[in-house]
């Protein structure tokens, strides 16, 4: 299987990319890790004219921490993020699920700004940057903006880039210090897409959950943010009660679909069981503030 | 892969009943219908343009409307072949009055085969319904604005 | 689609030859390096029999376009063995029978040289785990599991074990830019590092019977 012709172009800048898209619209693709790009153009399910091939703008990678902010650049590996000790420290969560992207041959190439853009709906990434209220910085010809996670999935494997933004930043908030985290999902095999993965954040002061944050991932066409579940257990004293209660309102804000992998009502269900295994863990993690 | 689903339009079932007949409302409305060429009445020679993202791919076929029973049900019939796989759907449309409006009542039963079937198996579901949901949105609009 | 010269580096010798844009990585080490120890299995990223080594780190050459690894350090199966000496890693793969065909061998070998290097004393989990990269229609992985064991402890008494071909820092000699890949003259193949030797080496067992 080979992919068609294209023309192949290798922008230095990210002026130079950005001037490239302005060119060729939706006749072009970015090239990045290529760990899902490439599959489709072997398979000739995707056959873009030009590819703009971004792996040699330095300038897109970087992993820094400032002022309670974790910004990657998009070209940051994911095996780089997954093993950077900015993010074992202040970010743990992000480290966790990055062990479950793929394999060690697709993070030592995929992106994190490409994984964000492609907006796979049973990614990880996605769901951790919805949770913890993450934005990107995308360029265009005309513009620089700003997208908040939550006006930027739209649906599968769409986000709301237009075809000449380039995705050129990603941002993190830092969970407060001392947060429990987890991220739990199931698949049948180690590596396979999700069937349903849930992402919890949660800190702890005075004997109540003071922040809670649940993302979730492969239960619908995006990531999907329990907000009405962390909603119930903000101020609350934690008990297995209330995580049990809160599973049972993440059951109730996913309708995932079923295909041969999984039934709706399998993912429904184990959606509220990892949840519930999620919060579990991220109190245990958690640091009790008196 | 059976599907269904219940719209609400804004207006009687006999307007409603003429635009879902109506070869320039399919047009426009169906989700990347590029070319619908009547053969003889309810039979079109279409063309599909079709995809999410990156991936794309162009579906000749046919859409034939069946078993009439004018206003109130039909039978629609889908079929396209292309390079990434083909698609077969066949649905059933019943109206009914809903106050001032249309109860529109669909069930359908969609095969997609292919290579874009086996690997995009996944999704298939969702992007078939959010397809659906966008031939349904548009119907809604332009019945709305009373065209 | 015009066609780009390439220079890069597998196991130590530089090829250069020219190839369209959508050459894969796996196709060009392949037929314009004349290594067909890599293998094309699914071509779409999922089986990992074209796992190869650039810049020290496990790739799927399926899923490169060659260009990209312009002036890149790759090692792929060939370059494990040392003449007839079985490299560690081989020895025990033939020990354990963690091969049958042989078609996915060369992408778990390559998994293997990086596992074991972020992995020194692996559980049979994270072994597991480490693999699961790599498919096998043949095995059942069971052998594949304690070969990879059983060359763990075998590295572990070596710290040279890591081929040269392995090294995380391509050398800057082959870091030649984009377009600007070679010399004037496209020259096939240079000399290769080491001549192969046809003589058996105490280290290469018969198979069983």
């Amino acid at each position: 299987m080979k992919p068609a012709a294209f023309e192949y172009h290798t922008p230095r800048t990210v002026d130079e990319a950005v001037a490239l898209l302005a060119r060729y619209g939706e006749e072009g693709k970015v090239l990045a890790g290529g760990q899902s790009l490439v599959p489709l153009m072997n398979m000739r399910l995707a056959r873009p004219a030009n590819i703009i091939d971004i792996n040699r703008i330095d300038a897109l990678a970087y992993l820094r921490r400032e002022r309670g902010v974790l910004r990657l650049g998009a070209l940051t590996r994911q095996r780089a993020a997954e093993r950077s000790p900015i993010i074992a420290q202040h970010c743990p969560i992000l480290r966790d699920a990055l062990r479950l992207v793929g394999h060690a041959q697709i993070r030592n190439r995929g992106t994190v700004g490409g994984s964000i853009a492609h907006a796979d709906p049973a990614g990880e990434l996605t769901a951790i940057l919805l949770a913890l209220d993450g934005e990107v910085t995308v360029r265009g010809p005309k513009r620089t903006r700003v997208i908040a996670a939550a006006d930027l999935f739209v649906t599968y494997l769409t986000t709301s880039l237009d075809p000449h933004e380039l995705l050129i930043e990603v941002r993190f908030p830092l969970p407060p210090e001392g947060a429990g985290w987890s991220w739990m999902e199931i698949a049948r095999r180690h590596g396979d897409f999700a069937l349903a993965g849930v992402g919890v954040v949660l800190a702890v002061r005075r004997g109540r959950i003071a922040e809670a944050r649940i993302g979730l991932t492969g239960v619908g066409p995006t990531p999907v943010r329990a907000a009405q579940a962390e909603r119930g257990l903000v101020g609350q004293p934690p008990s297995t009660a209330l995580w049990a209660e809160a599973a049972e309102a993440v059951r109730g804000a996913v309708e995932p679909d079923g295909d041969i992998h999984a039934s709706a009502e399998y993912r429904k269900h184990v959606a509220g069981v990892l949840t519930l295994r999620a919060l579990q863990e991220a109190y245990e993690r958690a640091r009790k503030v008196a | 892969m059976k599907i269904d689903g219940t719209n609400t339009l804004p207006a009687s079932v006999d307007t409603v009943w003429k635009t879902i007949n109506d070869p320039e409302a399919l047009r426009r409305c169906t989700p990347g219908l590029k070319e619908l060429k009547a053969i003889s009445p309810d039979n079109y020679a279409a063309t599909l343009q079709i995809g999410i993202a990156a991936v794309k791919g162009t579906y000749a076929g046919t859409l034939r409307i069946t078993d009439k029973q004018a206003p109130t049900h039909y039978r629609i019939i889908l079929e396209g072949t292309g390079g990434a796989g083909f698609m077969k759907g066949e649905g059933t449309v019943d109206l009914e009055p809903q106050g001032d409006g249309t109860l529109l009542k669909w069930v359908g039963d969609i095969q997609i085969g292919g290579l874009i079937a086996g690997v995009g198996q996944r999704m298939l579901g969702g992007i078939g319904k959010m397809l659906i949901g966008q031939f349904f949105k548009c119907l809604e609009e332009s019945l709305g604005s009373g065209s | 689609m015009r066609r780009r010269e390439i220079t890069l580096r597998v196991n130590g010798t530089t090829f250069t030859a020219s190839a369209e844009p959508r050459k894969t990585l796996a196709d060009f080490i392949r037929e314009d390096c004349g290594l067909t120890g890599t293998h094309l299995g699914c071509e779409h990223g999922v089986c990992g029999a074209c796992t190869i080594l650039m810049n020290g780190q496990t790739v799927r050459s399926c899923l490169m376009f060659a260009v990209q690894a312009e002036g890149a350090e790759l090692m792929t199966v060939e370059g494990l063995a040392d003449g007839d000496r079985l490299h560690a890693i081989q020895q025990a793969y033939w020990d354990h029978h963690a091969l049958q065909c042989g078609f996915c061998t060369p992408g778990f070998l390559m998994t293997t040289v990086e596992f074991l290097q972020d992995h020194p004393q692996p559980t049979e989990r994270e072994i597991r785990e480490g693999l699961a990269g790599n498919l096998c229609r043949c095995t059942g992985y069971q052998n594949i599991v304690k070969a990879v064991a059983a060359a763990s402890q075998m590295v572990a008494a070596d710290p040279h074990w890591v081929p040269r071909w392995a090294s995380p820092e391509p050398p800057t000699a082959a870091r030649a830019s984009a377009g600007n890949g070679g010399t004037p003259t496209s020259r096939k193949r240079t000399t290769r590092s080491k001549p192969v030797k046809p003589s058996r080496s105490p280290r290469r067992r018969r198979p069983k019977r």
